[in-house]
Protein backbone atom coordinates (compact mmCIF):
# COMPACT_ATOMS: atom_id res chain seq x y z
CA UNK A 1 0.00 0.00 0.00
CA UNK A 2 2.69 2.23 1.47
CA UNK A 3 4.52 1.92 -2.36
CA UNK A 4 1.83 2.14 -4.18
CA UNK A 5 1.51 5.84 -2.71
CA UNK A 6 4.85 6.40 -3.06
CA UNK A 7 4.98 5.47 -6.93
CA UNK A 8 1.85 8.29 -7.10
CA UNK A 9 3.90 10.76 -5.87
CA UNK A 10 6.56 9.83 -7.93
CA UNK A 11 7.60 12.69 -10.90
CA UNK A 12 7.87 10.29 -13.92
CA UNK A 13 5.91 10.09 -16.37
CA UNK A 14 4.41 6.99 -15.46
CA UNK A 15 3.06 7.57 -12.71
CA UNK A 16 1.90 10.82 -13.92
CA UNK A 17 -0.41 8.61 -16.53
CA UNK A 18 -1.06 6.04 -13.95
CA UNK A 19 -2.04 9.46 -11.98
CA UNK A 20 -4.36 10.41 -14.77
CA UNK A 21 -6.08 6.96 -15.36
CA UNK A 22 -6.58 6.91 -11.90
CA UNK A 23 -8.51 9.90 -11.55
CA UNK A 24 -10.56 9.21 -14.81
CA UNK A 25 -11.42 6.14 -13.09
CA UNK A 26 -12.99 6.92 -9.79
CA UNK A 27 -14.56 9.53 -12.30
CA UNK A 28 -16.34 6.90 -14.17
CA UNK A 29 -17.05 4.96 -11.59
CA UNK A 30 -18.73 7.52 -9.31
CA UNK A 31 -21.12 8.45 -12.37
CA UNK A 32 -21.90 4.45 -12.88
CA UNK A 33 -22.98 4.41 -9.68
CA UNK A 34 -25.09 7.82 -9.81
CA UNK A 35 -26.61 6.66 -12.90
CA UNK A 36 -27.67 3.65 -11.50
CA UNK A 37 -30.31 5.38 -8.97
CA UNK A 38 -31.00 7.99 -11.41
CA UNK A 39 -33.83 6.53 -13.41
CA UNK A 40 -34.23 9.54 -15.57
CA UNK A 41 -32.43 9.22 -18.74
CA UNK A 42 -33.01 12.79 -20.09
CA UNK A 43 -31.69 14.02 -16.63
CA UNK A 44 -28.65 11.48 -16.81
CA UNK A 45 -26.97 8.53 -18.81
CA UNK A 46 -24.13 5.92 -17.73
CA UNK A 47 -21.24 6.36 -19.60
CA UNK A 48 -21.61 3.11 -21.97
CA UNK A 49 -24.46 5.50 -23.32
CA UNK A 50 -22.04 8.28 -24.03
CA UNK A 51 -19.59 6.05 -25.47
CA UNK A 52 -22.36 4.86 -27.87
CA UNK A 53 -23.24 8.11 -28.74
CA UNK A 54 -19.59 9.14 -29.24
CA UNK A 55 -19.15 6.24 -31.97
CA UNK A 56 -22.92 7.37 -33.76
CA UNK A 57 -21.26 10.70 -34.33
CA UNK A 58 -18.29 9.90 -35.52
CA UNK A 59 -19.16 7.27 -37.90
CA UNK A 60 -21.96 10.30 -39.00
CA UNK A 61 -19.40 12.37 -39.60
CA UNK A 62 -20.74 15.08 -37.22
CA UNK A 63 -17.76 14.48 -35.07
CA UNK A 64 -15.39 15.63 -37.41
CA UNK A 65 -17.42 18.15 -39.08
CA UNK A 66 -17.38 19.38 -35.47
CA UNK A 67 -14.21 19.42 -34.76
CA UNK A 68 -12.90 20.97 -37.60
CA UNK A 69 -14.94 23.67 -36.74
CA UNK A 70 -13.85 23.91 -33.24
CA UNK A 71 -10.33 23.28 -33.39
CA UNK A 72 -9.42 25.46 -36.86
CA UNK A 73 -12.02 28.78 -34.76
CA UNK A 74 -10.01 28.12 -31.59
CA UNK A 75 -6.34 27.18 -32.33
CA UNK A 76 -5.98 30.44 -34.93
CA UNK A 77 -7.43 32.75 -32.17
CA UNK A 78 -5.68 30.70 -29.54
CA UNK A 79 -2.43 31.44 -31.22
CA UNK A 80 -2.94 34.87 -32.27
CA UNK A 81 -3.73 35.37 -28.82
CA UNK A 82 -0.41 34.09 -27.48
CA UNK A 83 1.66 36.19 -29.80
CA UNK A 84 -0.41 39.11 -28.87
CA UNK A 85 -0.40 38.47 -25.03
CA UNK A 86 3.46 38.55 -25.01
CA UNK A 87 3.68 41.03 -27.22
CA UNK A 88 1.66 43.62 -24.58
CA UNK A 89 3.65 41.81 -21.76
CA UNK A 90 6.37 43.03 -23.21
CA UNK A 91 5.61 46.70 -24.15
CA UNK A 92 3.90 46.78 -20.64
CA UNK A 93 7.05 45.34 -18.97
CA UNK A 94 9.59 47.66 -20.93
CA UNK A 95 7.62 51.21 -19.97
CA UNK A 96 6.58 51.53 -16.21
CA UNK A 97 4.67 54.53 -17.45
CA UNK A 98 2.51 52.25 -20.08
CA UNK A 99 2.22 49.98 -17.48
CA UNK A 100 0.99 52.13 -14.62
CA UNK A 101 -1.36 53.94 -17.50
CA UNK A 102 -2.89 50.94 -19.29
CA UNK A 103 -2.89 48.67 -15.99
CA UNK A 104 -6.20 49.84 -14.39
CA UNK A 105 -7.95 49.08 -17.95
CA UNK A 106 -6.47 45.92 -18.44
CA UNK A 107 -7.39 44.31 -15.14
CA UNK A 108 -10.78 46.19 -15.68
CA UNK A 109 -11.28 44.01 -18.93
CA UNK A 110 -9.57 41.13 -17.13
CA UNK A 111 -12.08 40.99 -14.57
CA UNK A 112 -15.52 42.28 -16.81
CA UNK A 113 -17.32 38.84 -17.93
CA UNK A 114 -16.34 39.29 -21.30
CA UNK A 115 -18.23 35.79 -22.11
CA UNK A 116 -21.75 37.76 -21.14
CA UNK A 117 -21.01 40.27 -23.72
CA UNK A 118 -21.05 37.05 -26.69
CA UNK A 119 -24.76 38.42 -28.06
CA UNK A 120 -22.96 41.86 -28.76
CA UNK A 121 -19.95 40.77 -30.15
CA UNK A 122 -22.32 38.21 -32.45
CA UNK A 123 -24.57 41.80 -33.27
CA UNK A 124 -21.26 43.65 -34.20
CA UNK A 125 -19.51 40.71 -36.25
CA UNK A 126 -22.00 38.37 -37.40
CA UNK A 127 -22.40 34.79 -37.17
CA UNK A 128 -19.38 33.08 -38.19
CA UNK A 129 -15.59 33.06 -37.64
CA UNK A 130 -15.01 36.57 -36.94
CA UNK A 131 -16.99 36.43 -33.96
CA UNK A 132 -15.97 33.40 -32.45
CA UNK A 133 -11.94 34.90 -33.00
CA UNK A 134 -13.10 38.05 -31.51
CA UNK A 135 -14.26 36.37 -28.54
CA UNK A 136 -11.88 33.88 -27.75
CA UNK A 137 -9.29 36.53 -28.28
CA UNK A 138 -10.64 38.60 -25.80
CA UNK A 139 -10.81 35.79 -22.52
CA UNK A 140 -7.50 34.53 -23.70
CA UNK A 141 -5.22 37.35 -24.32
CA UNK A 142 -4.86 38.26 -20.50
CA UNK A 143 -3.34 35.48 -18.84
CA UNK A 144 -0.23 35.86 -21.22
CA UNK A 145 -0.62 39.49 -20.76
CA UNK A 146 -0.63 39.61 -16.78
CA UNK A 147 2.36 36.46 -16.71
CA UNK A 148 4.64 38.01 -19.49
CA UNK A 149 4.72 41.36 -17.73
CA UNK A 150 4.81 39.83 -14.16
CA UNK A 151 7.85 37.20 -15.56
CA UNK A 152 9.81 40.10 -17.22
CA UNK A 153 9.68 42.20 -14.27
CA UNK A 154 10.40 39.20 -12.10
CA UNK A 155 14.02 38.96 -13.02
CA UNK A 156 16.33 38.02 -10.01
CA UNK A 157 18.38 41.58 -9.86
CA UNK A 158 21.87 40.15 -8.74
CA UNK A 159 21.60 38.11 -12.78
CA UNK A 160 21.38 41.38 -14.37
CA UNK A 161 24.07 42.95 -11.84
CA UNK A 162 26.26 40.00 -12.97
CA UNK A 163 25.25 40.48 -17.29
CA UNK A 164 26.22 43.98 -16.48
CA UNK A 165 29.70 43.07 -15.02
CA UNK A 166 30.68 41.29 -17.96
CA UNK A 167 29.92 44.16 -19.51
CA UNK A 168 26.54 43.06 -21.53
CA UNK A 169 24.66 45.02 -24.18
CA UNK A 170 21.26 45.39 -23.01
CA UNK A 171 20.00 43.40 -25.73
CA UNK A 172 21.87 40.85 -24.08
CA UNK A 173 20.97 40.81 -20.75
CA UNK A 174 17.72 40.45 -22.66
CA UNK A 175 18.18 37.41 -24.90
CA UNK A 176 20.28 35.68 -21.82
CA UNK A 177 18.83 36.36 -18.60
CA UNK A 178 15.53 38.72 -18.88
CA UNK A 179 13.63 36.68 -21.53
CA UNK A 180 14.93 32.83 -20.56
CA UNK A 181 13.78 33.83 -16.96
CA UNK A 182 10.33 34.92 -18.04
CA UNK A 183 10.13 31.91 -20.38
CA UNK A 184 8.58 29.46 -17.63
CA UNK A 185 5.96 32.21 -16.31
CA UNK A 186 4.76 33.12 -19.85
CA UNK A 187 3.93 29.57 -20.53
CA UNK A 188 2.19 29.11 -17.13
CA UNK A 189 0.11 32.11 -18.50
CA UNK A 190 -0.27 30.25 -21.87
CA UNK A 191 -1.70 26.91 -19.89
CA UNK A 192 -3.86 29.09 -18.29
CA UNK A 193 -5.20 30.56 -21.97
CA UNK A 194 -5.67 27.49 -23.30
CA UNK A 195 -8.37 26.46 -20.29
CA UNK A 196 -9.96 30.09 -21.12
CA UNK A 197 -10.06 29.95 -25.00
CA UNK A 198 -12.08 26.19 -24.79
CA UNK A 199 -14.79 28.29 -22.94
CA UNK A 200 -14.81 31.28 -24.85
CA UNK A 201 -14.71 28.79 -28.32
CA UNK A 202 -18.21 26.61 -26.67
CA UNK A 203 -19.88 30.16 -25.88
CA UNK A 204 -19.11 31.92 -28.76
CA UNK A 205 -20.61 28.42 -30.87
CA UNK A 206 -23.50 28.60 -28.23
CA UNK A 207 -24.62 31.83 -29.66
CA UNK A 208 -23.79 32.21 -33.48
CA UNK A 209 -22.68 29.51 -35.09
CA UNK A 210 -23.60 26.12 -37.53
CA UNK A 211 -20.78 24.02 -36.36
CA UNK A 212 -18.74 23.27 -33.37
CA UNK A 213 -19.03 21.39 -30.19
CA UNK A 214 -20.51 24.17 -28.40
CA UNK A 215 -23.05 24.36 -31.78
CA UNK A 216 -23.61 20.42 -31.51
CA UNK A 217 -23.60 20.82 -27.50
CA UNK A 218 -26.80 23.16 -27.86
CA UNK A 219 -28.92 21.37 -30.81
CA UNK A 220 -28.28 17.96 -28.63
CA UNK A 221 -29.84 19.94 -25.12
CA UNK A 222 -32.33 21.05 -27.69
CA UNK A 223 -33.49 17.73 -28.17
CA UNK A 224 -32.76 16.35 -24.69
CA UNK A 225 -30.40 14.14 -26.14
CA UNK A 226 -28.17 14.03 -22.71
CA UNK A 227 -25.61 11.15 -23.95
CA UNK A 228 -24.47 13.74 -27.17
CA UNK A 229 -24.10 16.58 -24.86
CA UNK A 230 -22.10 14.42 -22.14
CA UNK A 231 -20.04 13.32 -24.88
CA UNK A 232 -19.41 16.42 -26.72
CA UNK A 233 -17.90 17.80 -23.11
CA UNK A 234 -15.88 14.85 -22.49
CA UNK A 235 -13.81 15.58 -25.80
CA UNK A 236 -13.92 19.55 -24.72
CA UNK A 237 -12.68 18.07 -21.35
CA UNK A 238 -9.69 15.92 -22.82
CA UNK A 239 -8.52 18.37 -24.84
CA UNK A 240 -7.96 20.79 -22.03
CA UNK A 241 -6.45 17.83 -20.48
CA UNK A 242 -4.30 17.86 -23.17
CA UNK A 243 -3.49 21.22 -23.43
CA UNK A 244 -2.73 21.27 -19.81
CA UNK A 245 -0.31 18.17 -19.63
CA UNK A 246 1.61 19.41 -22.61
CA UNK A 247 2.20 22.97 -21.45
CA UNK A 248 3.10 22.02 -18.10
CA UNK A 249 5.59 19.80 -19.23
CA UNK A 250 6.52 22.84 -21.51
CA UNK A 251 6.80 24.94 -18.39
CA UNK A 252 8.99 21.62 -16.48
CA UNK A 253 11.61 21.60 -19.40
CA UNK A 254 12.02 25.24 -19.34
CA UNK A 255 12.74 25.51 -15.77
CA UNK A 256 14.01 22.31 -14.04
CA UNK A 257 15.01 24.15 -11.03
CA UNK A 258 11.96 25.32 -10.26
CA UNK A 259 10.53 21.64 -9.71
CA UNK A 260 13.41 20.27 -7.81
CA UNK B 1 55.95 42.61 -9.55
CA UNK B 2 55.27 46.22 -8.55
CA UNK B 3 53.32 47.73 -11.11
CA UNK B 4 50.49 49.78 -10.04
CA UNK B 5 47.38 47.79 -11.34
CA UNK B 6 44.48 50.01 -9.37
CA UNK B 7 44.61 53.03 -8.10
CA UNK B 8 41.96 54.94 -6.59
CA UNK B 9 42.00 58.55 -5.52
CA UNK B 10 39.62 60.96 -3.03
CA UNK B 11 36.62 59.00 -4.22
CA UNK B 12 33.22 59.73 -2.61
CA UNK B 13 29.81 58.36 -3.00
CA UNK B 14 26.46 59.61 -1.91
CA UNK B 15 23.41 58.04 -2.26
CA UNK B 16 20.45 60.82 -3.04
CA UNK B 17 16.96 59.98 -3.82
CA UNK B 18 14.42 62.19 -4.05
CA UNK B 19 12.15 62.56 -1.04
CA UNK B 20 14.93 60.79 0.77
CA UNK B 21 17.92 61.98 2.80
CA UNK B 22 21.13 61.63 0.91
CA UNK B 23 23.04 59.06 2.17
CA UNK B 24 27.27 59.46 2.41
CA UNK B 25 28.10 55.55 1.68
CA UNK B 26 32.14 56.80 0.84
CA UNK B 27 34.36 59.51 1.12
CA UNK B 28 37.77 60.59 0.18
CA UNK B 29 38.81 56.65 -0.34
CA UNK B 30 42.27 56.33 -1.75
CA UNK B 31 43.72 53.21 -1.97
CA UNK B 32 46.29 51.13 -4.35
CA UNK B 33 46.78 47.46 -5.55
CA UNK B 34 49.95 46.19 -7.11
CA UNK B 35 50.12 43.80 -10.08
CA UNK B 36 49.11 40.22 -8.58
CA UNK B 37 48.85 41.16 -5.02
CA UNK B 38 45.50 39.73 -2.88
CA UNK B 39 43.80 42.44 -0.59
CA UNK B 40 41.11 42.80 1.22
CA UNK B 41 38.81 45.55 2.73
CA UNK B 42 37.33 44.48 6.08
CA UNK B 43 34.63 47.00 7.75
CA UNK B 44 31.44 46.80 9.52
CA UNK B 45 28.03 47.06 7.74
CA UNK B 46 27.14 50.17 6.05
CA UNK B 47 31.11 50.86 5.45
CA UNK B 48 29.99 51.29 2.50
CA UNK B 49 33.01 48.32 1.08
CA UNK B 50 30.42 46.33 -1.66
CA UNK B 51 29.47 50.17 -3.30
CA UNK B 52 33.12 50.89 -3.67
CA UNK B 53 33.53 47.14 -5.18
CA UNK B 54 30.95 48.08 -7.89
CA UNK B 55 32.53 51.46 -8.42
CA UNK B 56 35.89 49.86 -9.29
CA UNK B 57 33.58 47.12 -11.24
CA UNK B 58 31.73 50.27 -13.16
CA UNK B 59 28.42 49.02 -12.03
CA UNK B 60 27.62 52.29 -9.80
CA UNK B 61 29.57 55.92 -10.73
CA UNK B 62 31.06 57.90 -8.48
CA UNK B 63 29.84 61.00 -7.20
CA UNK B 64 33.50 62.37 -7.10
CA UNK B 65 36.99 60.45 -7.42
CA UNK B 66 38.54 58.42 -10.38
CA UNK B 67 39.37 54.92 -10.30
CA UNK B 68 42.19 53.83 -12.37
CA UNK B 69 42.67 49.82 -13.49
CA UNK B 70 46.07 49.28 -15.17
CA UNK B 71 46.12 53.26 -16.18
CA UNK B 72 42.97 53.48 -17.62
CA UNK B 73 40.00 55.34 -15.85
CA UNK B 74 36.93 53.59 -14.95
CA UNK B 75 33.46 54.96 -16.31
CA UNK B 76 31.91 50.84 -16.83
CA UNK B 77 32.02 47.37 -16.46
CA UNK B 78 35.01 46.19 -18.60
CA UNK B 79 36.60 43.04 -19.36
CA UNK B 80 39.61 43.55 -17.67
CA UNK B 81 37.75 43.75 -14.48
CA UNK B 82 35.70 40.43 -12.88
CA UNK B 83 33.39 40.34 -10.12
CA UNK B 84 32.30 37.29 -8.31
CA UNK B 85 29.04 38.57 -6.05
CA UNK B 86 28.04 36.97 -3.17
CA UNK B 87 24.89 34.91 -3.86
CA UNK B 88 24.52 32.73 -6.55
CA UNK B 89 24.15 34.63 -9.59
CA UNK B 90 24.67 31.82 -11.84
CA UNK B 91 22.21 31.56 -14.67
CA UNK B 92 20.25 28.57 -13.71
CA UNK B 93 19.14 26.93 -17.29
CA UNK B 94 22.65 27.31 -18.08
CA UNK B 95 25.28 24.11 -17.13
CA UNK B 96 28.21 24.63 -15.75
CA UNK B 97 30.23 24.72 -18.61
CA UNK B 98 27.99 27.18 -19.86
CA UNK B 99 27.80 29.31 -16.83
CA UNK B 100 31.94 29.13 -16.86
CA UNK B 101 31.44 30.51 -20.61
CA UNK B 102 29.27 33.24 -20.16
CA UNK B 103 31.14 35.89 -19.83
CA UNK B 104 33.11 34.44 -23.31
CA UNK B 105 29.93 34.41 -25.02
CA UNK B 106 28.74 38.10 -24.42
CA UNK B 107 31.96 38.71 -25.77
CA UNK B 108 30.93 36.76 -28.67
CA UNK B 109 33.31 34.50 -28.44
CA UNK B 110 32.32 31.39 -30.63
CA UNK B 111 31.82 28.31 -28.51
CA UNK B 112 34.32 26.26 -29.64
CA UNK B 113 37.11 28.61 -29.04
CA UNK B 114 35.36 29.11 -25.73
CA UNK B 115 34.54 25.76 -24.43
CA UNK B 116 38.23 24.69 -24.11
CA UNK B 117 39.04 27.97 -21.89
CA UNK B 118 35.78 27.10 -20.31
CA UNK B 119 36.76 23.61 -19.32
CA UNK B 120 39.91 24.47 -18.06
CA UNK B 121 38.75 26.82 -15.40
CA UNK B 122 36.44 23.81 -14.75
CA UNK B 123 38.98 21.58 -13.77
CA UNK B 124 40.72 24.66 -12.44
CA UNK B 125 38.08 25.34 -10.04
CA UNK B 126 37.79 21.74 -8.83
CA UNK B 127 34.77 21.15 -11.19
CA UNK B 128 35.70 18.44 -13.97
CA UNK B 129 33.06 15.60 -14.43
CA UNK B 130 30.53 18.17 -13.25
CA UNK B 131 30.36 20.55 -16.52
CA UNK B 132 26.84 19.35 -17.58
CA UNK B 133 24.85 20.12 -13.86
CA UNK B 134 22.84 22.63 -13.74
CA UNK B 135 23.58 25.05 -10.61
CA UNK B 136 20.59 23.94 -8.86
CA UNK B 137 22.25 20.21 -8.48
CA UNK B 138 25.14 22.29 -6.78
CA UNK B 139 25.97 22.80 -3.30
CA UNK B 140 26.74 26.04 -2.24
CA UNK B 141 30.03 25.57 -2.13
CA UNK B 142 30.72 24.36 -6.08
CA UNK B 143 28.09 26.62 -6.99
CA UNK B 144 30.73 29.55 -5.27
CA UNK B 145 33.49 27.54 -6.96
CA UNK B 146 31.69 27.96 -10.40
CA UNK B 147 31.61 31.55 -9.62
CA UNK B 148 34.57 32.30 -9.27
CA UNK B 149 35.52 29.83 -12.70
CA UNK B 150 33.52 32.34 -14.56
CA UNK B 151 35.23 35.25 -13.18
CA UNK B 152 38.36 34.21 -14.02
CA UNK B 153 37.80 32.18 -17.72
CA UNK B 154 37.36 36.04 -18.91
CA UNK B 155 41.08 36.73 -17.45
CA UNK B 156 40.37 39.64 -16.02
CA UNK B 157 43.02 42.04 -14.62
CA UNK B 158 41.92 41.95 -11.12
CA UNK B 159 39.43 40.11 -9.69
CA UNK B 160 36.75 41.54 -7.53
CA UNK B 161 35.49 39.64 -4.67
CA UNK B 162 32.34 40.65 -3.25
CA UNK B 163 32.16 38.67 0.63
CA UNK B 164 31.63 35.90 -2.27
CA UNK B 165 31.87 32.78 0.91
CA UNK B 166 29.31 34.79 3.32
CA UNK B 167 26.56 32.51 2.10
CA UNK B 168 28.51 29.13 2.67
CA UNK B 169 28.49 27.23 6.38
CA UNK B 170 31.83 27.60 8.40
CA UNK B 171 33.56 24.54 7.37
CA UNK B 172 32.60 25.05 3.56
CA UNK B 173 34.09 28.75 3.93
CA UNK B 174 37.52 27.39 5.47
CA UNK B 175 37.67 24.89 2.88
CA UNK B 176 37.06 27.34 0.11
CA UNK B 177 39.55 30.14 1.38
CA UNK B 178 41.83 27.63 0.78
CA UNK B 179 40.57 26.77 -2.78
CA UNK B 180 40.65 30.59 -3.77
CA UNK B 181 44.41 30.80 -2.43
CA UNK B 182 45.46 27.89 -4.41
CA UNK B 183 43.66 28.87 -7.53
CA UNK B 184 44.89 32.47 -6.66
CA UNK B 185 48.32 31.26 -6.46
CA UNK B 186 48.17 29.47 -10.03
CA UNK B 187 46.52 32.04 -11.75
CA UNK B 188 48.61 35.40 -10.34
CA UNK B 189 45.95 37.44 -10.84
CA UNK B 190 45.27 40.63 -8.45
CA UNK B 191 42.71 40.33 -6.16
CA UNK B 192 40.42 42.69 -4.49
CA UNK B 193 38.08 41.01 -1.93
CA UNK B 194 35.19 42.53 0.63
CA UNK B 195 34.57 40.47 3.67
CA UNK B 196 33.55 40.88 7.01
CA UNK B 197 35.05 38.01 7.97
CA UNK B 198 38.35 39.08 9.55
CA UNK B 199 40.31 36.05 9.97
CA UNK B 200 39.27 35.38 5.98
CA UNK B 201 40.57 38.66 4.97
CA UNK B 202 43.89 38.09 7.09
CA UNK B 203 44.32 34.91 6.23
CA UNK B 204 44.26 35.53 2.01
CA UNK B 205 45.89 38.95 2.06
CA UNK B 206 48.92 40.47 1.29
CA UNK B 207 47.31 43.71 2.97
CA UNK B 208 44.04 44.06 4.82
CA UNK B 209 42.33 47.55 4.34
CA UNK B 210 39.58 48.51 7.50
CA UNK B 211 37.20 50.56 6.48
CA UNK B 212 35.14 52.54 9.26
CA UNK B 213 31.73 53.09 9.09
CA UNK B 214 28.80 56.02 8.22
CA UNK B 215 30.41 57.33 5.94
CA UNK B 216 32.92 54.59 4.57
CA UNK B 217 36.68 56.27 4.74
CA UNK B 218 40.04 54.07 4.66
CA UNK B 219 40.77 53.73 8.70
CA UNK B 220 44.08 52.05 8.51
CA UNK B 221 46.34 49.39 6.17
CA UNK B 222 48.03 46.45 7.47
CA UNK B 223 50.37 44.61 5.72
CA UNK B 224 50.15 41.09 6.91
CA UNK B 225 53.61 39.71 7.13
CA UNK B 226 52.78 35.51 7.60
CA UNK B 227 54.55 34.17 4.57
CA UNK B 228 53.26 31.65 1.96
CA UNK B 229 52.15 29.48 0.85
CA UNK B 230 49.56 29.26 3.76
CA UNK B 231 48.14 26.53 4.79
CA UNK B 232 44.53 26.28 7.56
CA UNK B 233 47.08 26.09 10.66
CA UNK B 234 48.24 29.54 10.03
CA UNK B 235 44.59 30.21 11.46
CA UNK B 236 46.27 28.98 15.04
CA UNK B 237 49.47 30.63 15.06
CA UNK B 238 50.13 33.69 17.68
CA UNK B 239 50.97 36.68 15.12
CA UNK B 240 48.05 35.07 12.73
CA UNK B 241 45.27 36.31 15.88
CA UNK B 242 47.12 39.00 17.39
CA UNK B 243 46.90 40.75 13.67
CA UNK B 244 43.15 39.76 13.85
CA UNK B 245 42.58 40.85 17.14
CA UNK B 246 44.18 44.39 16.20
CA UNK B 247 41.52 44.42 13.56
CA UNK B 248 39.12 43.76 15.74
CA UNK B 249 39.54 45.98 18.10
CA UNK B 250 39.50 48.94 15.08
CA UNK B 251 36.20 47.87 14.04
CA UNK B 252 34.23 46.76 17.38
CA UNK B 253 33.01 49.84 18.30
CA UNK B 254 31.38 50.33 15.03
CA UNK B 255 29.93 47.16 15.14
CA UNK B 256 27.92 47.84 18.22
CA UNK B 257 26.83 51.37 16.93
CA UNK B 258 25.80 49.56 13.65
CA UNK B 259 23.49 47.18 16.06
CA UNK B 260 22.41 49.98 17.20
CA UNK B 261 21.21 51.72 14.47
CA UNK B 262 19.99 48.38 13.04
CA UNK B 263 17.81 46.68 15.90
Amino acid sequence: MRSIYEFFEQDSRTAAIARITLSVLCVLLLWQVVSVFVANRLLLVPPADVAAALVTETQRGAMWTNAVATVTAVGTSFLVSVALGISIGFALASSRALSLTAGPVLSALNSVPIIALAPLFIAWLGLGFASKFVLVLMVAVFPVVVTTEAGLRATDRQLIEAARSFDATSMQIFTTVTFPYALPFIVSGIRVSWARALVGIVVAEFFGSFAGFGFAILSASQTFDTARVLGYVIVLGAMGLFGSVLFEALERRLAPWKHE
Amino acid sequence: MSVELLRVDNLDKTFTRRGKPAVEALRGIGLSIKEGEFVSIVGASGSGKSTLLRIIDGLLTPSAGTVYVDGKLVTRPGRDRAMVFQQDSLLPWKTVIENVAYGLTLARMPWAKAQPIAQRFVDLAGLTSFESHYPHQLSGGMRQRVNVARALAVDPKILLLDEPFASLDAQTREIMQTELLSIWQASRKTVLLITHQIDEAVFLSDTVIVFSARPGTVRAKIPIPISRPRSLEVKRQPAFMAIVDQIWNMIEGEVRTSLKLNP
